[in-house]
């Protein structure tokens, strides 16, 4: 799209081959504003039903899961056990807990998934997660220093981070990450570097860790010494099923989450570019931040719809099982305005997010926009 | 009836298996898991299955209930905050409850044409539907022992917590006299009829009709309350004590008339609240810290608390991280996004994109 340059609408946004005026992102906004309000005012029974038989399907699963693996010294029966346990754990944390924790849910009005009660089955407390998640990296998306989703405070995933030498290490340390997603997650919203700079109080970091270290008390106390007990002599089996369901979830949750931002288009941004920024330009932000993963309807859901990480930006509190309906729409608006959305199977996408970490454990040869530690 | 006898035999298992459901449930509860097998299980809220449906009319239905094990019972002439799903949303209102407690607590609910959870109730409901109910709560209620001369004045919906007042008396040893004049437009608008009938037996109760709107039957009043009724239609009527329920003219007519006449207690029940002028921006007020703020047009709810000088948890304050969200004990608020406005009464709004309209009272 061109503007001819016009002191009452300035140019705001430029990018090879695509420059947009104010009046034009404004335009863009409200474009997608209209497209949220047509899909909350139609909201109703059928969302209902949907959202209702995700958890029904997931607590079955989880208990027919966990029942096999009583009987897992029996091969069979372990595998069946750890694999329905495993697609449990993913279903809950990432199409219901994800969803209902960011208020999908909440004009259910059904106190079973109101996310200011819901706590899901992840060692990451409710409450903290909804402050590091639904906040800082939802409103702060991407943006370098600020979102701590970029790189977890331990890995280098733009230019603007400024490198150090432990980053040569992170295209290993990065899978230590994947397997323990839920323990970085966790852990990662104690802040540590911000204790250490001073800028965090001990006993906010003290508090936040007793309540982490409660949960974690309960999560492993449940998955490895309660469920173990009750098996008696097949408590090694019933051990080894759960420790597996943990991390194939955990491997799960970390490829789709990573590659949520990290593909090879994934725009970052520094504190600098999101000053006063309006309702349109923040759009803008999601949409250039976040990238979307193909698949059929099953991989849709087993992702928490996470696939449609676009439209899960844009759209944080809408209920995840609109987001399909909403995405072509989504990309039709993007199009038109001659914007990169940022679309393409799990391998691929995957495969830029790994050739990222690997270009960012070196030092960057260009120059960063604006360098934060 | 079985639902009491369940819960006593629940409440008495050991609090370690409850424990051990708990931890290995975590950080869900094990009725979430029992629900797939009865829905009525939840640990959070009390579920109820209706297990009869009586219409009474087209305009009235009563509904017995089948509470989880969370109920508690109520005391006579108490309500309870009653959520149905319609279209899949939470729907809440309040009903007195129409039973005397013991039973399986019914609820019998007149439909008001707007469309809202009594019309539901009245047009839709079936045995077998699930329904949540929250504490009984209400002081509407019988103080120590019943006086011997008791005077009930009821209109319209306003016949069901005085039924289960006097049915729970009635029930009990009491030996003294219930007269109760009850008001009604027409027979087809007469809620728990059967069970009115059944009262007309007992030489304890002397029950009176009163129709205001058509032709009354056989042993029925024609007529009208005004402040002079009670004194020429009850003997003696000033030395009862009084219970009343019945839309609010009715209810002022009532309570004038006992103001001047009045020399045993009255104890009323109002279901409607003084309606809410709804306005452009309002007064904000803060239930916890007990402070106040006026709110112009547009200012956000966050923002009014703000300038009062609090410091509410809040993040994006733009209404997509929902981490402002609080609770609205009552009052209007206009949505700044959609423009929309609605009455609150107990419900959480993002107060970051809400404003008030009129007085509104916050949680915070």
């Amino acid at each position: 799209m061109n503007a001819k340059v016009d002191h009452f609408d300035p140019i705001v946004f430029e990018r090879p081959g695509v420059t947009l005026t104010r009046s034009q992102v404004e335009a863009f906004g409200r474009e997608i504003d209209a497209l949220r309000e047509q899909i909350m005012a139609d909201l109703g029974e059928q969302d209902a039903r949907y959202i209702r038989r995700m958890v029904r399907t997931q607590k079955g699963m989880e208990l027919a899961g966990r029942g096999l693996l009583f009987l897992g010294v029996l091969p069979p029966a372990w595998l069946a056990g750890t694999a329905l346990l495993s697609v449990s754990k993913i279903l809950e944390n990432m199409e219901i807990g994800h969803n209902v924790m960011h208020a999908q849910w909440d004009w259910l009005g059904d106190p079973a998934l109101d996310s200011s009660t819901y706590d899901w089955d992840n060692t990451c407390p409710a409450e903290q997660w909804k402050h590091s998640h639904n906040y800082m990296h939802h409103t702060f998306t991407n943006v370098v220093g600020k979102d701590r989703d970029v790189g977890y405070g331990i890995m280098r995933m733009s230019d603007e981070q400024r490198w150090n030498p432990a980053y040569l290490f992170q295209p290993a340390y990065n899978w230590v990450l994947a397997s323990f997603f839920q323990w970085g997650v966790a852990f990662h919203d104690l802040e540590v570097e911000r204790l250490l700079k001073g800028e965090k109080s001990f006993a906010e970091y003290r508090e936040q860790r007793r309540k982490i270290m409660k949960k974690v008390r309960q999560q492993v106390g449940k998955d490895y010494v309660l469920f173990p007990l009750l098996a008696g002599p097949f408590a090694p089996w019933v051990l080894a099923g759960n420790a597996t369901a943990n991390v194939t979830r955990n491997l799960w949750s970390y490829l789709i989450i990573f590659c949520g931002h990290f593909t090879e288009h994934a725009e970052m941004f520094s504190e600098a570019e999101i000053e006063n920024e309006t309702r349109g330009q923040w759009y803008l932000r999601q949409l250039l931040g976040s990238s979307n993963l193909e698949g059929g309807p099953l991989f849709h859901i087993m992702s928490g719809n996470l696939s449609h990480q676009i439209e899960h930006h844009l759209f944080p509190d809408m209920p995840s099982n609109r987001y399909k309906q909403v995405a072509p729409k989504v990309r039709e608006i993007a199009e038109r305005y001659g914007l990169h959305y940022n679309s393409g199977r799990l391998s691929r996408q995957f495969g830029t997010v790994l050739k990222r970490i690997n270009r960012l454990a070196l030092p960057s040869r260009r120059k960063p926009k604006n360098a934060v530690v | 009836m079985n639902v009491i006898t369940a819960s006593n035999s629940h409440s008495v298992a050991p609090g370690l298996i409850r424990r051990l459901g708990k931890a290995l449930s975590t950080p869900f509860d094990p009725e979430d898991y029992l629900a797939l097998f009865d829905p009525l299980q939840s640990a959070r809220e009390i579920r109820a299955r209706v297990i009869g449906v009586h219409r009474e009319s087209d305009q009235a239905v009563t509904l017995t209930l089948q509470p989880n094990r969370l109920w508690q019972g109520h005391r006579a002439g108490q309500h309870v905050l009653l959520g149905v799903d319609i279209q899949g949303v939470r729907h809440q209102r309040c009903f007195s409850l129409s039973s005397a407690p013991g039973g399986a607590p019914t609820i019998s609910v007149k439909r008001q044409g707007e469309g809202g959870v009594s019309d539901h109730l009245v047009s839709h409901c079936q045995e077998g539907d699930l329904l949540t109910l929250a504490e009984p709560a209400g002081d509407f209620v019988m103080p120590g022992a019943a006086p011997e001369r008791l005077l009930m004045v009821t209109a319209g919906s306003g016949i069901t917590p005085v039924h289960s007042i006097v049915k729970s008396l009635l029930a009990s040893n009491f030996g003294g006299k219930v007269t109760w004049v009850h008001f009604e437009r027409r027979y087809q608008d007469l809620m728990l009829s059967d069970s009115l009938a059944a009262l007309r037996g007992d030489s304890r109760v002397d029950l009176r009709l009163v129709i205001t709107g058509e032709t009354p039957r056989d042993g029925d009043q024609a007529g009208r309350l005004d402040e002079h009724w009670l004194t020429d239609n009850v003997t003696d009527a000033a030395t009862h004590t009084v219970f009343t329920c019945g839309p609010a003219g009715f209810l002022d007519t009532v309570m004038g008339w006992h103001r001047e006449y009045g020399r045993a207690p009255l104890f009323h029940e109002r279901f409607q609240s003084a309606p809410v002028v709804a306005g452009e921006g309002g007064r904000v007020h803060f239930a916890r810290t007990g402070g106040q703020a006026e709110a112009a047009a547009g200012v956000s709810l966050l923002e009014a608390a703000e300038q009062a000088g609090l410091s509410p948890k809040h993040g994006c304050r733009m209404g997509i991280c929902h981490t402002c969200k609080c609770r609205v004990s009552k009052g209007r608020v206009r949505d700044l996004q959609s423009g929309e406005s609605r009455e609150l009464n107990g419900q959480e709004v993002r107060i970051c994109v809400h404003a008030a309209e009129g007085d509104v009272e916050l949680d915070l």
